[in-house]
């Protein structure tokens, strides 16, 4: 229906936009509700982006994966390089995932489908989500282990899934081909496909109300208006150069050798704040063998989250957000490196990322200071069942959240873009599925680094195999635990082993196959975020309820805290000050 | 005595508390009175002693009171419920605490964002050894010793009731059972004790325990509430049956409610749908959308074939677009609810300018205090209706009933300062975007309850209500192209008049998996009929009465896939079963697949229909002039009426005769709605003065 309304001026802005973010959130939940993969059973979120024929972004699914979102948007000029614009046809629906080319890895497929108004490609819709399987030596795509990225899965260059609405069936047979899963992985693949088709029949209604023009001109002035606040925003920080760095475990091949992540923060020219920031990862460490070097895409992500993290955060997520930041990434090293590096456990270069800024910018914004957190953990359990069919678990766990000038950072969270805990699969779930009983899920006591803004709390679990099996993990800030902050102490380092016959033995953080067997209990514990702040400066009573809630013991209340608790629980506040004093 | 033949029903919203009488003779009484945020029974009992003068009912003519209630999803959002105490499997007492929160929208950027802490502190956990295996095979025995240690320190940490979660328990409920018969010999006999395997005995630890939690938290509220209401009650002397509205459109007795609480969590929001599935029976339309509009929020539904669609995925407080529904966030509820897109926007809605200077209305609203800016007591905030009194569509001197003046100078002077002078546009223009804007917010719910879920939203015929939806829906239904629209009589309170029209129901469910291909019809059979026998139980029936209905259910899903599918599944046919899952997953999905599918849990729903008294129209008169045109006065239509101010006419709702004709512009001012009739609409009346809008 056509309206007399431009959707440029400051009262029909908001129509249109509204209009924008719910196209995309239906894609998303489309693609959800369709989709079989098990990273996303549980309920985690698909990813689903409008982009512009120019590459911008414009609109994004309300709950979408950083990590996600920032592949798709580095990922559309590959796609027009390998195809121009003008080769393209309506129902063209393309696939791909090179992690060189914007992609993540193997198993996260990126599918678009461009967008045709007036007779030309004018957007592009995209969707992602980590598919079930697509090869690679590990089922599930944990490829922990692997030394360059023909280890992780299939490679995919931008190609034509759909031809003018036909789907080519050659490339559908090479990829069930190449999975493990192969009914699974078709099921995801159509999902995909469902979610850039809804976003495509979104926009045409939207041409169809406003008129092509009036809603490019309404896209611009969103974009340029998003542009302004992250501008207005940027330009309240302190003018100045930051400096921060972050220290990766190590990359699981060479154990020894510690790596680290360094970033110098410009805001403004460094003397005048003028809404704009630099981020220069000069100094960072070479690329390496094992699968922690960060395509550039995902790199990305990690910056712009921790940027953004000192704007307001109502501002939306599309290209105006990203035009006043700069960012370089030096080519060849652990941000962005060259092909045939192993991309697959990015999360840990790109967290260093994030820590080396939020590291950088704390000195900037003191009171937005936050201590370093953990890194999800994740891991599979695989194995036969009792009738012989294969069964493969992929899930994670998350730890603590550093603490926060003036908070407690948040227990067993997603830190950072990685979401939420809510797709951790479920105790019941997995008990149904897989011979194992989970023996205990719960706090880590003392985990949390001690500060006067406790670390978040990480999470122990115990599972116990019923029959024989083997398990993958990748766990980071296990050597080094998260780093605490201004006189607040690290969190606990996270851990992993399997008691077996009365002994613990210690499985690597990185590593692939290892045998499990009826009876032994695999423990996973998660690290914990670090403390900020002196904790003796803690209030006892924050302690004194810590203890209560099983996060801290006594012991480490008074070690730690120096704070002593009666019998009951209560603070016995003579003998907190006299341990206090004694420091 | 009188012939007990009189139904009420009392609608609390966030503005206004409706309450609506059938009479003996027919007719029907309507009555708002203001909402009691501190104690809503108070305005209850207020409100039904004045409709019974106004309508000349005696309290012992009352045969029924039908009420819904946000006093459950208000519990928890506000965490005013009293202590309680939770029970769970050892190795999990952190369970709730962890949580399985998401972090959603700006939370994702806030590195200050604290998810919200379940309702109880840790030390409120205890934790049992026990096990049951998934398969109901007992891991771990019962241990009698520790059990009755357990006992002891719940009952010393004196709980107002009491959680039971223990894993599997959908599989196996003995321990669950052994556990809470100590406990309910040791604490008082007014303390509830809430088992898992009563409240949702399916897989997934999470959302078992939690919804039991809720249940048991709200559950002591509950009772308190129905307890002084039925007090309240009987001091006026209505002594009849009080029936609950639960969330998925049927009544339980007050006394069930109280025990199954949980089952309240939407009471308030389901009365709407259900209204409107009654409409669409009446006329035999086949796809009806109920668009329900009131002070705070604007709620859709879809209804087909008379029945409102129903969901069991809601988020108690959870964040995220479109009524806290995004999975991951708020306190999940997995219990039946009427499947409803809910919006923050209502008449009572505020209109303010953004960082970026773009308009925006709520979700922040002005509720029933201070109230809008020209209801005058003290709201200096321009709203949705001080929008629509400037654009001409509300009478001062006539606004909910006549129940008190609007100060229009206020609205004009809230609408200047805060929308039109910073934006540089005139009055009119301000006022007409806030209004426009509050459709297109309208206009994503609906979309939600109908692209979303595969749905052709111009399929569907919106039936408008709450105080401010027949204001909206042309506007919204303009947006869908959309060129037949609904407005009943009494759109106020249209909410109230559906709890008239409910059943007393329950449904049943649990966790039972197996492939559609293997499955014997006995097999589903026995699983379908324990349910049926366990529901019955919980109404008290020793057995079926001859009336009760019995709809059997089963979640579908293609193996592999975790999210499925309710199908209907009666007896005798597990094929079709199979064939109504691919046909649904088409509809949903737009994907037809060949492939093989299974069972993940079966359900019932059981009603048993409730007599009820076949009202007809609303008697109470229209306080303004008794003319059926009763005058004309300028109004703003936006580009409908080329952003000009101009002549239209206003009607009398009760005045109106059926098969009269009105040609937009028109108003339509009723006892408790007006509707707004743009340029190029016409409306045609019905028997019950409902309105017929046809797009001309």
């Amino acid at each position: 229906m056509p309206t007399s309304r431009r959707p440029t001026d400051a009262l029909g802005a908001e129509i249109l936009r509204h209009a924008l973010r719910v196209a995309a959130e239906e894609a998303s939940i489309v693609v959800v509700r369709s989709a079989h993969s098990t990273m996303i059973v549980e309920g985690a979120d698909a990813c689903a982006a409008l982009l512009d024929a120019t590459g911008r972004l414009v609109a994004l699914s309300a709950a979408t994966n950083l990590m996600h979102a920032s592949s798709l948007r580095s990922s559309l000029p590959a796609l027009i390089e390998d195809h121009p614009i003008d080769t393209m046809r309506p129902g063209d629906v393309f696939i791909m995932n090179d992690p060189f080319r914007g992609g993540i890895h193997a198993n996260d497929l990126l599918v678009m489908r461009p967008i045709f108004a007036g007779g030309a490609v004018q957007w592009f819709s995209g969707t992602l989500i980590h598919v079930v399987d697509l090869g690679g030596v590990s089922a599930g795509g944990l490829a922990a282990t692997a030394t360059d990225v023909y280890a992780e899965g299939l490679q995919l260059p931008p190609v034509r899934l759909y031809d003018g609405g036909e789907p080519v069936q050659d490339m559908r047979r090479l990829l069930a081909l190449n999975s493990r899963l192969p009914d699974r992985v078709m099921g995801d693949i159509e999902a995909l496909v469902a979610g850039v088709n809804v976003l495509d029949a979104r926009m045409t209604d939207l041409v169809e109300r406003y008129g092509l023009d009036a809603l490019r001109e309404g896209i611009d002035a969103y974009i340029e208006s998003t542009e302004k606040r992250m501008r207005d925003e940027l330009a309240r920080l302190p003018a100045g150069t930051y400096r921060g760095e972050y220290v990766i475990d190590n990359d699981g091949i060479d154990l020894d050798r510690a790596l680290t992540v360094r970033v110098t923060v410009t805001i403004g020219d460094g003397q005048l704040a003028d809404g704009t920031i630099s981020l220069d990862f000069t100094g960072t460490d070479e690329q390496v063998l094992g699968a922690v070097n960060a395509g550039f895409s995902q790199a990305l992500t990690g910056v712009h989250y921790a940027v953004r993290c000192f704007v307001d955060p109502t501002i939306p997520m599309n290209e105006g957000c990203f035009t006043p930041v700069h960012v370089h990434l030096p080519y060849g090293s652990l941000l962005n490196p060259r092909p045939p590096a192993a991309c697959g456990g990015r999360v840990v270069s790109v967290c260093a990322a994030v820590e080396a800024i939020l590291s950088a910018l704390a000195d900037a914004v003191p009171e937005r200071a936050v201590a370093a957190s953990s890194v999800i953990h994740p891991y599979t359990i695989s194995g036969r069942g009792e009738d012989g069919t294969p069964f493969v678990l992929l899930s994670y766990e998350f730890g603590g959240v550093g603490g926060r000038y003036g908070l407690d950072g948040p227990d067993a969270t997603g830190a950072y873009f990685l979401g939420g805990r809510n797709t951790v699969p479920q105790v019941e779930a997995v008990e149904a599925s897989l011979p194992v009983i989970v023996e205990r899920q719960g706090y880590a006591v003392d985990s949390g680094g001690p500060g006067r803004w406790r670390g978040g709390a990480g999470v122990e679990t115990r599972i116990r195999m019923l029959g024989d099996g083997e398990i993958a993990v990748r766990s980071e800030r296990v050597r080094f635990g998260p780093r605490g902050r201004r006189g607040g102490q690290d969190g606990l380092a996270g851990s992993q082993w399997i008691e077996r016959a009365g002994t613990v033995v210690p499985v690597p953080a990185r590593s692939v196959r290892v045998p499990v067997r009826a009876g032994e209990v695999f423990v996973l514990r998660t690290s914990g975020g670090g403390g900020l702040g002196d904790p003796f400066e803690r209030d006892p009573e924050a302690v004194a309820a810590d203890v209560a809630a099983q996060k801290v013991s006594r012991e480490a209340a008074a070690e730690h805290y120096g704070v002593v608790l009666t019998a009951s629980g209560e603070v016995d506040h003579d003998a907190t000050a006299a341990l206090r004093g004694a420091r | 005595m009188s012939e007990r033949t009189a139904s009420l029903a009392v609608d609390i919203g966030g503005t206004f508390t409706d309450i609506v009488i059938a009479r003996p003779d027919g007719a029907i009484g309507v009555r708002k009175v203001l909402t009691d945020r501190e104690q809503p029974d108070r305005a209850v009992i207020a409100g039904v002693r004045e409709i019974l003068e106004q309508e000349g009912v005696a309290p012992s003519e009352v045969a029924r009171v039908v009420h819904g209630t946000t006093l459950a999803t208000n519990t928890v959002l506000e965490r005013t419920g009293p202590p309680i105490a939770f029970v769970v499997t050892e190795g999990f007492g952190d369970l709730l605490h962890i949580g399985r929160e998401a972090r959603v929208e700006d939370d994702r950027y806030d590195l200050f964002f604290t998810a919200a802490e379940p309702p109880l502190p840790r030390s409120a956990v205890f934790e049992l050894p026990e096990r049951i295996g998934p398969r109901g095979d007992v891991v771990r025995p019962f241990d009698q010793d520790a059990a009755a240690a357990l006992v002891q320190r719940v009952v010393a940490s004196k709980p107002a009731a009491v959680a039971v979660c223990l894993l599997h328990s959908y599989a196996n409920p003995a321990h669950e059972r052994r556990i809470a018969a100590l406990l309910e010999a040791a604490l008082p006999a007014e303390v509830p004790v809430v088992c898992s395997c009563d409240v949702l005995p399916e897989m997934r630890e999470y959302e078992r325990a939690s919804t039991t939690l809720v249940s048991s938290y709200v559950a002591p509220v509950m009772a308190g509430y129905l307890a002084r209401l039925r007090r309240g009650l009987l001091d006026l002397g209505i002594d009849a049956p009080l029936h609950i509205m639960e969330s998925s459109g049927g009544v339980m007795t007050a006394e069930v409610a109280a025990r199954r609480a949980v089952a309240t969590i939407e009471s308030g929001g389901a009365a709407g749908v259900v209204a409107a599935a009654a409409i669409a029976r009446r006329d035999g339309l086949e796809r009806v959308l109920s668009f329900d509009m009131g002070g705070t929020t604007a709620k859709a539904g879809v209804v087909h074939n008379g029945v409102p669609r129903l969901t069991r995925d809601l988020h108690v407080g959870g964040k995220g677009s479109y009524g806290g529904r995004r999975a991951g966030t708020g306190m999940p509820v997995r219990i039946p609810v009427i499947d409803l897109a809910e919006v923050g926007v209502g008449g009572g809605s505020i209109a303010w300018l953004g960082p970026d200077g773009v308009l925006r209305v709520g979700p922040r609203s002005a509720g029933s205090e201070p109230g809008p800016a020209c209801y005058g007591r003290g709201g200096t905030e321009p709203t949705v209706t001080d929008a629509n009194l400037v654009l001409g569509y509300l009478d001062p001197d006539h606004f909910a009933g006549g129940a008190f003046g609007l100060d229009a100078e206020a609205a004009h002077r809230a609408l200047h300062d805060h929308v039109a002078a910073p934006l540089g546009v005139d009055l009119a223009e301000a006022a007409w975007a806030v209004h426009d804007l509050v459709n297109a917010n309208m206009a994503s719910a609906i979309h939600v309850v109908t692209v979303q879920r595969g749905l052709d939203p111009r399929d569907h015929v919106p039936v408008a209500f709450g105080g401010a939806g027949p204001m909206h829906v042309i506007g919204v239904a303009e947006r869908f192209g959309v060129g037949l629209v609904l407005a009943p009589d009494g759109g106020g309170v249209t909410s109230a008049m559906g709890m008239l029209d409910t059943d007393l129901t329950i449904e049943h469910s649990t966790t039972f998996v197996a492939s559609l291909a293997d499955l014997s019809v006995d097999e589903l059979e026995a699983k379908h009929e324990a349910l049926v026998a366990s529901a019955l139980e919980l109404l008290g029936f020793p057995q079926a009465p001859p009336e009760l209905v019995v709809e059997r259910y089963a979640d579908v899903r293609y193996r592999g896939q975790s999210h499925s599918l309710t199908v209907a599944a009666p007896p005798g046919d597990v094929n079709a079963v199979h064939d109504a899952f691919r046909r649904l997953f088409v509809q949903e999905f737009g994907v037809d697949r060949d492939a093989p599918t299974e069972i993940s849990a079966v359900r019932v729903r059981l009603r048993l229909p409730v007599p009820r008294s076949d009202a007809v129209a609303i008697t109470t008169p229209v306080a303004s002039e008794p003319d059926a045109v009763v005058h004309s006065r300028l109004a703003h239509f936006g580009p409908a009426s080329n952003g000009q101010f101009i002549e239209t006419a206003v009607h009398r709702r009760d005045q109106l005769v059926p098969g009269a004709v009105l040609d937009g512009p028109a108003i339509v001012e009723g006892v408790v709605d007006t509707v707004v009739i743009p340029p190029r609409w016409r409306a045609v009346v019905d028997e019950r003065r409902g309105l017929r809008i046809e797009r001309t």
